[in-house]
């Protein structure tokens, strides 16, 4: 536990140690709050259904930009070298750098409560949806930027790793949609239907954006961020071959 | 302390190690010598646990580095080639991770940078970010994340490749003092390098070991012939028929640059082990001719290693 934490303060501070992380921080609050106002105008309730409807896409292209130098940075200094020759576990380090990243993600995310107490003030919202979709976004960021840690492990460029897994974030969001969905059944029978059942996040994220906590939506992303967790681990240890 | 044998490994169809076998002693320096692209920094990677061997055993006091690699790594301090570091980071925080992550108690962390920043020079650069230092001080930095824990092994690789002729002289002393306590094995295509900080050496040559054993040693081994220099007073055509007479002499070869009409200079070679010069000096007197110089000349370290070198290849080519 202690050789986690190590690894996570490290990693951590190195997304303050540069501009980057305080330009991330800045774009995605301006993204989300400019999305978020303008259905707000129009619809003019005190719920934040577009805020949670439009999150995951956001996710899908800011989460590979946190997690694309966790890996391929220390590939191409050659600092894994060191890194891993420390005597601590690999999936301690892989655990720690995912923490770090993941907290980093909260506190974006944390940016965005502004506009909870913004519609506290306005009117009476519903706090069921609103807490169940904050909770829902922690575990889907937890899901992207498991495959983004996984992706950056493969790469020694940043830009690839960040390509790649904006893909991969992207195929599982996207296969939850009729309109993916419907052609991929025409080509393959049931193929569609599968993904968007099995693969897709967009069902389970649904069901907790509404408020609705099941244990069948959160074991998905928790296992689908151990899959992926557990595939950096193997690469990193199969590296050694 | 450090055994290693049959050590080979194999990148696809690229055979980076074949079958190396060493053993280093508690308390020894080796250092690893080689052109570059001989395997030097594949057996350090795989010593290290960094990366596995396709075939073979590593042992670091006893331990089996497959089985044991966590037990390994806490023995070891390792410098990777080109000295890699995070360099958003400041030397000190830097330093505190490492010795953090290298499961120092927290009340030697302090004793120990202390110590570590006094023995490689780090005072001044303690709060700069790496990333801004210069060539010598990013590889102290490396040094000094590679002592912080106090190991029994050092591996260091390439320690003083890029410095200047003084940082080098200073990270040679380091490695020196240091030698009074730890066992060391490091990396070097520069064979000076060896001779200055160590007289045992391991010579690794295309993933093979082309000479293990002793710097003198080695030289007497490599060094096939002698070369003898003779510079007199006489015209060449007459030395020369005066010298052919003496059967051990291989090869007569005039210096032309140092020659004029009546002053000959030559290169004399014979086989090792035969002091012609006695030979030469009793002919040359009994001519009457003015010797000015008459010396043979100890290979050369350049030459010991080219030498050891090709003897290698042609063996391995037969």
């Amino acid at each position: 536990m202690d050789k986690i934490m190590i690894v996570m303060r490290r990693e951590f501070n190195a997304y303050f140690n540069s501009a980057i992380a305080y330009i991330f921080v800045v774009v995605f609050l301006v993204l989300n709050s400019a999305f978020f106002m303008n259905t707000f105008f129009l619809t003019l309730t005190a719920d934040m259904r577009g805020f949670f409807g439009l999150i995951p896409i956001f996710l899908a292209f800011f989460i590979p930009a946190i997690t694309m130098r966790l890996w391929a940075e220390e590939r191409k200094l050659g600092t894994i070298e060191l890194l891993l020759t420390l005597p601590i576990e690999t999936y301690h380090i892989v655990i720690g750098k995912f923490l770090a990243s993941l907290a980093f993600l909260k506190i974006a995310i944390a940016g965005t409560l502004i506009i909870p107490i913004m519609l506290a003030k306005l009117g009476t919202p519903d706090w069921g949806p609103i807490i169940g979709g904050y909770f829902g976004t922690v575990l889907l960021g937890g899901f992207f930027l498991s495959i983004g840690l996984f992706v950056s492990g493969l790469f020694e460029d940043q830009i690839s790793a960040f390509i790649l897994s904006m893909i991969l974030c992207l195929f599982f969001l996207l296969v939850g949609y009729d309109f993916i969905i419907t052609p991929i059944d025409g080509w393959v029978n049931g193929l569609g239907t599968f993904l968007k059942q099995v693969i897709s996040m967009k069902s389970h994220f649904d069901g907790i954006e509404r408020g609705v906590l099941s244990l069948k939506d959160i074991f998905y992303f928790i296992t689908m961020t151990g899959l992926f967790l557990t595939f950096n681990i193997f690469s990193l240890e199969g590296r050694k071959y | 302390m450090i055994s290693v044998s049959n050590l080979t490994k194999i990148y696809g169809s690229v055979v980076a190690l074949d079958k190396i076998s060493f053993k280093i002693e508690k308390g020894e320096i080796l250092g690893f010598l080689g052109p570059n692209g001989a395997g030097k920094s594949t057996a350090m990677k795989i010593i290290t646990t960094y990366i596995a061997a396709t075939e073979g055993e590593v042992f670091v006091d006893n331990m089996d580095i497959n089985k044991n690699p966590i037990e390994v790594r806490k023995k070891i301090g390792y410098l990777p080639e080109n000295s890699p570091v995070y360099k958003e980071m400041n030397v000190k925080d830097y330093l505190t991770f490492v010795a953090r992550a290298r499961e120092l108690p927290p009340e030697k962390i302090k004793e120990r940078l202390d110590w570590v920043i006094q023995a490689t020079g780090l005072e001044s650069e303690l709060r700069k970010d790496i990333g801004e230092l210069s060539k010598g001080f990013k590889q102290r930095t490396g040094l000094a994340q590679a002592l912080i824990h106090d190991p029994e092994v050092l591996v260091l690789d390439e320690p003083t490749s890029g410095l200047d002729p003084l940082q080098i002289i200073d990270i040679r002393k380091l490695i020196k003092d240091l030698a009074k306590e730890k066992t060391i094995i490091f990396s070097t295509h520069i064979l000076q390098e060896v001779d200055a900080i160590t007289d045992r050496v391991l010579i690794i040559n295309e993933g093979r070991i082309a000479a293990n054993g002793y710097l003198q040693d080695l030289k007497l081994k490599a060094a096939a012939y002698q070369t003898t220099f003779l510079s007199v007073l006489a015209p060449f055509k007459e030395v020369e028929a005066e010298l052919k007479k003496i059967s051990s002499i291989n090869k007569i070869r005039l210096i032309e640059k140092e020659s004029s009409e009546n002053r000959t200079s030559l290169k004399i070679t014979s086989p090792a082990n035969k002091d012609i010069k006695e030979e030469i000096g009793r002919i040359i007197s009994l001519k009457g001719w003015q010797i000015i110089s008459l010396f043979d000349r100890d290979f050369s370290l350049e030459e010991t290693f080219i030498n050891l070198i090709r003897k290698s290849k042609s063996q391995g080519e037969n």
